[in-house]
């Protein structure tokens, strides 16, 4: 679980290019859209991307990455439960 | 060029479309050509493109057909992601409203428009993470215009000249740039019949245009040259519209 966090943190950081965030300063709660850490709506469907080619994990629809991406901590439990 | 770019071209077997796919081939891209029926037709230009040193794959679909689309595209987008797509693919089902049967109107909306969104929607999903892309549409004159007969073709491409602007300002902040190029009248099989004789004074520069005179300004809108051009229209038409 940690270790998918991490990975998750990995991602934000160098495949969506968030400026001047490093991947150990997210934080597991912060909610990644809108205040937090600021992510837009086009950065919701590169994630979903992102997410399907390093979990295999698809996010079916934008009800579920509503879910999924309340924050680090539920995105990588919605990860480890839809994990194949 | 470093890298070759790929670029994907809706009804590319005939006219406009397939003088895209040459030019972009000459100017150094892989071609993703897709076609309806014409196979014989597409097969020649694919042979063109190669004779042009461009890679070309063949991808006959009904651009309407979102099944299709995905059954023809998903493999290759595994491995590759274009640097552009031009919609290209078109019919025209000509006649008074008044009289025009549904499925007249419903196919020539479903070509330009379910097309687009079908292409656009498959491919800007990847694109969004390359930080760069363009898309062109082939609109129409008879859009900005309008033209008797052709209720239902210039309304779906005029629709097609809403989807651009919407989405060049959706997209602008990628990096994606988004605009419709809007030939007059073009030498193609589509303008036979028609009574030039008529029309030719209605056009400035007083004849009809060639095919390479549309594909060079995708071309060019493809280019680094064009890289703070988005959201426009245009117009290809030697002065017919202004």
């Amino acid at each position: 679980m940690d270790a998918t966090k991490t990975k998750i943190k990995e991602i934000l950081v160098n495949d969506l290019k968030l400026q001047g965030v490093k991947a150990e300063e997210i934080s597991d709660s912060e909610p990644l859209f809108g205040e937090g850490l600021g992510l837009d709506s086009l950065d919701a469907v590169e994630l979903v991307v992102l997410i399907q080619k390093h979990f295999g994990v698809q996010i079916a629809d934008m009800e579920e990455g509503r879910k999924a991406f309340a924050s680090i901590e539920a995105l990588a439990a919605y990860i480890f439960e839809h994990r194949a | 060029m470093g890298e070759r770019k790929t670029v994907l071209v809706s009804g590319a077997s005939r006219g406009i479309g397939a003088a895209i796919a040459v030019d972009l081939a000459a100017a150094g891209y892989d071609i993703w050509l897709n076609y309806h029926s014409a196979t014989a037709a597409a097969q020649a230009v694919a042979e063109r493109v190669v004779a042009h040193g461009g890679r070309c794959t063949l991808l006959p679909f009904d651009v309407a057909d979102a099944a299709a689309a995905e059954a023809a595209l998903l493999p290759l987008l595994a491995e590759t992601v274009p640097y552009a797509l031009v919609h290209n693919a078109g019919v025209t089902r000509d006649g008074v409203l008044a009289l025009m049967p549904r499925e007249d109107w419903d196919r020539v909306l479903a070509v330009h428009l379910d097309g687009f969104f079908i292409l656009a929607r498959m491919l800007t999903k990847l694109m969004l993470g390359r930080r760069e892309g363009r898309i062109v549409a082939i609109g129409s004159i008879a859009a900005e215009t309008g033209q008797a007969g052709q209720v239902n073709y210039a309304a779906a491409k005029a629709g097609l000249i809403g989807a651009v602007k919407a989405l060049a300002r959706e997209l602008g902040r990628r990096n994606i740039l988004v605009n419709v190029v809007s030939p007059g009248l073009i030498d193609t099989e589509m303008i036979a019949g028609l009574p030039l004789e008529k029309i030719l004074p209605l056009i400035p520069l007083g004849r009809v245009g060639r095919v390479e005179e549309v594909s060079g300004v995708v071309r060019f809108l493809l280019s680094d040259a064009a890289g703070y051009l988005t959201g426009q229209v245009i117009g290809v038409n030697g002065g017919m519209h202004m």
